[in-house]
């Protein structure tokens, strides 16, 4: 587990935020709410104190699921990124959101009734890496390479690079 | 309301799809983009051809993650709708903004480069149990407030009088 400061956002860099532990409850949620919001199996969650959050580019927007909690995402790229119940001292975020989301192993699951029936089997399937799939050609990895808009996986001075728009 | 094979959108219901035919090769990304554009350790895709797949209702708002993919998304909720290349033949849903998605077991995974070294692991984990089965206060308070679009088309939404 990481024991300093992590920095993550979404994939077009218009939001960017760190988080300081002490880390709490790292978790996978397979709640249908969760399951919709992040449009995944289950959402990857990771809990810090509220002052342990900070927003360090950008703002979130907001979705308030129920009265209760609100879901803080990238308006310009989508990329679902916090987690907020309003009654709790702590701020999450997604842990696929974070610059190095290896770094943070979640620990308890939460939302059972709405785990798939298979998704435990997933890792077993069949699997390759990107450029091994042999149904695209290497020129169109090589576009993608070139003309990634993704942030990077680290804090930028400046972004996008050229001062201009990144779509 | 048109009857269609499956159906899906965001999670605050502005933006509504339909499927017309079942999705092949469904698969897991590990890849580094898509697992950034889920806020994931991977995301689940869902193909079908193009003229199968339509907007019921609203539009998708669309990231280029490349110049030659494209990420759709809603705008108001943030959930992660679609990934597709505009150049292509097929469409790709995100599994979890389908009504159902237990329907559709993917097959193979790709972008093993990045995989996370726990995925594996995930559903061993400690915590059988049901969302706040111990704060029942709280479960309802959830439910009763929810602004998530029920698992089915709706002839409106939100619903009459009421904001989302």
């Amino acid at each position: 587990m990481a024991e300093t400061r992590m920095a993550g956002g979404c994939q077009c860099g218009a939001v960017r935020y760190a988080i300081t532990p002490p880390l709490v409850n790292p978790s996978i949620c397979h709640c249908r709410m969760c399951q919709k919001a992040f449009g995944a199996f289950y959402a990857p969650l990771v809990g810090v104190p509220l002052d342990k959050f900070e927003m360090t580019r950008g703002t979130l927007s907001i979705f308030r699921s129920s009265d209760v909690v609100e879901r803080g995402f990238c308006k310009d790229c989508g990329t679902p990124l916090t987690f907020r119940n309003l009654e709790s001292g702590e701020m999450n975020v997604s842990i696929g959101s974070l610059d190095d989301p290896k770094a943070v192993k979640p620990i308890v699951q939460y939302g059972i009734e709405g785990r798939i029936p298979w998704v435990g089997e997933l890792n077993a399937l069949p699997g390759m890496e990107t450029e091994e799939d042999s149904d695209a050609s290497p020129e169109h990895y090589a576009r993608i390479r070139l003309s990634n808009h993704q942030h990077p996986d680290h804090d930028t001075g400046v972004w996008p690079p050229d001062g201009g728009s990144s779509r | 309301m048109t009857a269609h094979l499956l159906t899906g959108g965001c999670q605050c219901g502005a933006v509504r799809y339909a499927l017309d035919q079942r999705p092949e090769n469904v698969h897991l990304c590990h890849c580094r983009m898509c697992q950034k554009a889920v806020g994931g350790p991977f995301a689940v895709i869902c193909p079908v051809l193009k003229p199968a797949f339509s907007v019921t209702r609203g539009a998708i708002s669309f990231f280029m993650s490349s110049d030659v993919g494209r990420r759709g998304f809603c705008s108001a909720c943030g959930t992660p709708l679609t990934f597709d290349y505009p150049d292509g033949d097929d469409i790709g849903v995100l599994v979890g903004s389908l009504d159902e998605p237990g329907r559709v077991p993917p097959v193979i995974q790709y972008g093993n480069e990045s995989r996370v070294a726990w995925y594996s692991g995930l559903t061993q984990l400690p915590g059988d149990h049901p969302t706040y089965a111990d704060d029942p206060e709280m479960r309802q308070r959830i439910s009763s407030t929810s602004h998530q679009h029920p698992d089915h088309d709706t002839d409106q939404w939100p619903p009459e009088g009421t904001g989302s």
